[in-house]
């Protein structure tokens, strides 16, 4: 299906026909909407061509800001002129903003708060156009404003698609660290005391509540996974695959060598009938595979074929016994 | 079919128009559109679609047209054409020329003007469309930036990017998608 954003690229390529002309008219012709989205779009269009200089000098001043800024280490002054290629520049985008807080006041700050029960997944957008995937039973509230966006996550799981904005840093705060970011893609779980973070794209930095103010946030890459809580001393990095972790919103969970007492918890999030291990023999049951999260009858008989464990029906919901 | 836009000033009545004439003031609209995609403006649309007029009363009535839509759009393609040669004639249209280009003019070095037609516009809203151009996935947004931002062509552009020219005109309607989602309010 060709809409107004392929129509506008299609014409403005240098082979375009007489077929495709008569193509743009028929389709201008086939409904009024058409025309309405074409001329949406050319405003756009024209817009960019009459600020290209303008969003140009935008972009290579931020880039030279980020340049600027990737040498000194925390709280040292800045040197002008030293340009880095590449990749470098790439992380220091996301370190501009760690560095640079602008310390004002939110002008008019708003606040909205989101909450989901169990079984229940809530995709929200936010006013700056970063995406926040709401797993069950979580509770945040977003503030923004125009020096900060601001998410207390006071419980649960969520993936967090942050658009860039340099000016506004992205925060995520727990009741057992904080998380930092520019524009990136990573998921905060914070359930039970524990705090886990797992980045698909970009950088952020998590700083651990109880740490020294003063002290380095760790810094996180895609693929890494930061856990924190939970009883450990202290926070402890590993390598993931990010798509595993972000799987429960497509509906499915992804389990590497994980105890049956987690899946089950999990899983007793996602629906509202409850699944129960009667048997403390299988607590210790190690599972590795995916989870299609359709129902409980389904996924207990599938999780049946995986492991020695059969599935009744009680009371209390469904009752997980050793096979 | 979309009701046709205003009539030019001095458009002939109907009945003593050519049939060429009547089927342009039916597709005026569609023409208009057709001819936006490559201009800068609304404005410069308005420009091209009032010389097709000129060019399609030049056209006489004794002038058998069996198809006239197929004809207008040539027409109009036409003066695209027309209009790529003469900006290629000036053509300084991007930030970078404007600073790295200098003209020597008796002697004297002076650094080209930027097209008149790049207006000033706020400085937030220019922030806006950077940062929705930053957020692009990275070849859609070096493709974006390349052909729409720095002037060059959609064959410069692939060129550049070492992928078919295509591909590049697929990453350009894609980032209009993503520009036209992030950017609506």
């Amino acid at each position: 299906m060709i809409d107004a954003a392929a129509w506008v690229a299609r014409l403005d390529a240098p082979d375009f026909s007489e077929d495709d002309a008569l193509a743009f008219d028929a389709w201008l012709a086939a409904a009024p909407i058409n025309a309405a989205a074409y001329r949406r779009t050319l405003a756009l269009w024209h817009e960019f061509a009459a600020a290209a200089g303008q969003v140009r000098e935008e972009l290579a001043d931020r880039a030279e800001e980020a340049n600027r800024v990737a040498r000194p280490a925390f709280g040292q002054p800045r040197r002008r002129g030293v340009l880095f290629a590449g990749a470098a520049a790439a992380v220091a985008a996301a370190l501009v903003v760690v560095v640079a807080l602008p310390p004002t006041a939110p002008p008019e700050a708003t606040h909205q708060t989101f909450a989901t029960a169990r079984g229940q997944h809530q995709h929200v957008t936010l006013a700056d156009g970063s995406v926040i995937d709401l797993n069950a039973e979580t509770r945040l509230t977003a503030t923004m404003s125009g020096s900060q966006r601001r998410i207390t996550l006071a419980e649960g799981e969520a993936v967090f698609d942050v658009t860039s904005d340099k000016t506004r840093p992205f925060t995520v705060a727990t009741g057992q660290g904080e998380v930092r970011v520019v524009g990136t893609q990573f998921d905060v779980k914070s359930r039970d005391g524990e705090l886990t973070v797992t980045v698909a794209r970009g950088k952020v930095a998590v700083r651990s509540a109880s740490a020294d103010p003063s002290a380095e946030p760790v810094f996180l890459t895609p693929g890494m996974q930061l856990s924190l809580g939970g009883g450990r001393p202290e926070e402890a990095v590993a390598h993931v695959d990010p798509q595993a972790t972000f799987a429960w919103r497509e509906g499915r969970l992804v389990y590497r060598d994980q105890p049956l007492t987690t899946v089950v918890a999990d899983l007793n999030r996602q629906f509202p009938e409850q699944i129960a291990i009667g048997d403390p023999n299988l607590d210790k049951i190690r599972i590795t595979g995916v989870i299609v999260l359709d129902n409980p009858q389904a996924v207990t008989s599938r999780l049946a074929l995986m492991l020695p464990i059969r599935a009744i029906s009680s009371e209390r919901g469904l009752l997980l016994l050793k096979k | 079919m979309a009701p046709s836009g205003t009539p030019p000033t001095g458009a002939p009545k109907e009945a003593d128009a050519s049939p060429l004439t009547l089927a342009f003031l039916e597709k005026r609209e569609s023409l208009l559109l057709f001819l936006a995609a490559r201009t800068r403006s609304m404005a410069a649309a308005e420009d091209l679609v009032q010389e097709l007029y000129l060019k399609v009363a030049a056209v006489g009535p004794e002038t058998d047209v069996r198809a006239p839509a197929p004809l207008l759009y040539r027409m109009a393609a036409n003066l695209l054409i027309d209009q790529v040669r003469s900006a290629q004639r000036d053509g300084r249209r991007n930030a970078e020329w404007r600073k790295e280009t200098q003209i020597t003019l008796g002697g004297e070095d002076i650094v080209a003007e930027p097209p008149a037609d790049e207006q000033l516009i706020a400085k937030d809203r220019a922030r806006q469309l950077a940062d929705a151009v930053e957020a692009l996935p990275p070849q859609m947004g070096r493709a974006f930036r390349l052909h729409k931002l720095e002037g060059r062509s959609q064959q410069e552009t692939a060129d550049l990017m070492k992928i078919s020219r295509k591909m590049v005109e697929q990453h350009i309607a894609a980032a209009i998608r993503h520009l036209t989602q992030r950017l609506r309010s």
